[in-house]
């Protein structure tokens, strides 16, 4: 895990008190990465003239659970990563099971090599992203050309693997904010 | 309540798990994809209204940017549609000529006119087919009488089938689907091909006669199909012969394909039809002898061998 600057706690065990309010507060927070992918997910799954959104979708919902899973994987368990991979599910209709299975491989990957991921740097991060994403994607479109029985163009998937690594720059910086700020339970 | 130890082989064991299910979920859209699309048309049928909620500001902003270019290119507009307009007036005197033509042969004829589709027509809510899928998914509004097969136009043109119908939306499979196969009839050589989409904006034509090419530049319309079983037992229209689909073009030599009059890139009004005729398993024949049912017991006749048939028999 990437080690951050903590506030310093002046009367160490001394805690604020655990409210309602409090609880729901960090609940919330802990919450905010899984409640991003779904929400993402619902907006582009409506038609709002974008192209690429079903690619989108994926990129969004991949960057975000490997980011999480790799630097706070409290926020992104393998219960959240699972409830998340079935809605998006039931909110697409491209070959089921793809979108779950390729999100619990992301989990799976970043939660076992987070502590190596956060020695990294950035970059060789994102190569093991893209790498993860070419590998899912490829394999979505193996289940499709099986499902029709037909060998179908690989490059809506070659373009899915190219939006989900152009995203994740973008993602990885709003995370690293949010997980410093809005996204942090410690904070609530 | 789990020891601390029992919790933490218990969430070891989760990822495990969710990886069985989720290799179970692929399995099971491989095996059974209607119950998975089932469920997602349901799905996506609760969340209609949500949908239509979030396109709107964005067709708000296409009406107003389709304004604004409107504004800025008026003269040019306007000569083009007083152009247009002096040559739809012609084409407006032929087609009342051809259309009293056309009643006269009928009366002549005591032709009895096929009976009037009904249609629903609807917004295209959102794209409901994948990276590899082209479908959309269209709000017909409750009460629809709608069923798979049933046929979808645009103004231009053919633009699929229905496939799944919910309570408020239906499913539309578009002609360039992988899974898409229309049986069509071409009207200059006057041949029969199925049109199979292949995902790109050409269907191609295939199974048409090889002493009986498809020509370059010919219109290809629907041919009639029966419903399999008729509508009334099967749950599954069939499809009208006639409509508008496209005209032949070969992109490579020997592999016509259909250029399409339809919209397939971005639809949005789409009429829904519901003909009735074509449902029928065939005309009632004048002359033709009803089949009778068996009967349920056959009476024993005498056998009786090498009997003379008696006068006026036979």
């Amino acid at each position: 895990m990437v080690t951050h600057r903590l506030n310093p706690e002046i009367h160490p065990g001394i805690a604020p008190r655990p409210t309602l309010r409090r609880r729901l507060d960090m609940a919330m927070r802990a919450l905010m990465p899984s409640l991003f992918v779904v929400v993402s997910m619902v907006i582009l799954s409506a038609d709002l003239g974008l192209p690429g959104q079903a690619e989108l979708s994926f990129a969004l919902a991949t960057g975000t659970v490997f980011f999480w899973s790799a630097h706070r994987p409290a926020s992104m368990t393998a219960v959240m990563t699972f409830c998340i991979g079935l809605i998006g599910e039931l909110l697409g209709f491209g070959p089921p099971g793809v979108l779950l299975f390729s999100l619990l491989v992301m989990h799976g990957v970043a939660h076992l090599w987070r502590y190596g991921l956060s020695r990294i740097s950035f970059l060789f991060a994102w190569a093991l992203l893209g790498a993860l994403s070419l590998v899912l994607s490829l394999f979505g479109w193996a289940i499709a050309c099986i499902g029709s029985l037909t060998f179908l163009s690989p490059v809506p998937s070659l373009f899915q693997m190219a939006v989900t690594i152009g995203v994740y720059p973008t993602l990885s910086a709003l995370f690293s904010w949010a997980r410093r700020t809005v996204a942090d339970p410690e904070q609530a | 309540m789990l020891s601390i130890q029992g919790r933490q082989a218990l969430a070891k064991l989760m990822l495990p798990l969710f990886f069985v299910l989720s290799i179970g979920l692929v399995m099971l859209g491989l095996t059974r994809r209607p119950v998975v699309d089932r469920l997602r048309m349901d799905v996506a049928d609760a969340l209609s209204p949500a949908y239509r909620l979030m396109a709107a500001p964005g067709s708000a902003l296409a009406d107003l940017r389709r304004d604004l270019v409107g504004l800025t290119a008026l003269a040019g507009e306007n000569a083009r549609l007083r152009a247009e307009n002096a040559k739809l007036r012609r084409w407006y005197d032929v087609a009342v000529a051809l259309a009293n033509e056309n009643a006269q042969l009928k009366a002549n004829l005591h032709w009895i006119p096929d009976n009037a589709p009904s249609f629903v027509s609807g917004h295209v809510l959102r794209d409901a087919g994948g990276l590899y899928g082209r479908s959309v998914l269209l709000a017909v509004g409750e009460g629809h009488t709608l069923l798979p097969g049933d046929v979808a136009l645009d103004a231009a043109g053919l633009l699929g089938r229905v496939t799944e119908t919910g309570d408020r939306t239906v499913r539309i499979l578009l002609i360039n689907d992988e899974a898409s196969r229309i049986p069509v009839m071409l009207t200059a050589s006057h041949g029969n091909a199925i049109m199979a989409g292949d995902g790109s904006p050409y269907p191609r034509l295939i199974y048409y006669a090889q002493d009986n090419r498809p020509v370059e530049g010919e219109r290809v319309i629907t041919a009639e199909q029966p419903a399999p079983g008729g509508r009334a037992h099967g749950g599954f229209a069939g499809m009208p012969g006639g409509l508008v689909v496209g005209t032949v073009h070969y992109l490579h030599p020997g592999s016509p394909v259909v250029v399409p009059e339809a919209s397939l890139d971005h639809p949005d009004i789409i009429r829904v039809f519901n003909y009735m005729n074509a449902d029928h398993d065939g005309p009632q024949a004048p002359g033709r002898v009803p089949l009778t049912p068996p009967m349920p017991v056959a009476p024993a006749l005498p056998f009786i061998p090498f009997q003379k048939p008696m006068r006026g028999q036979g």
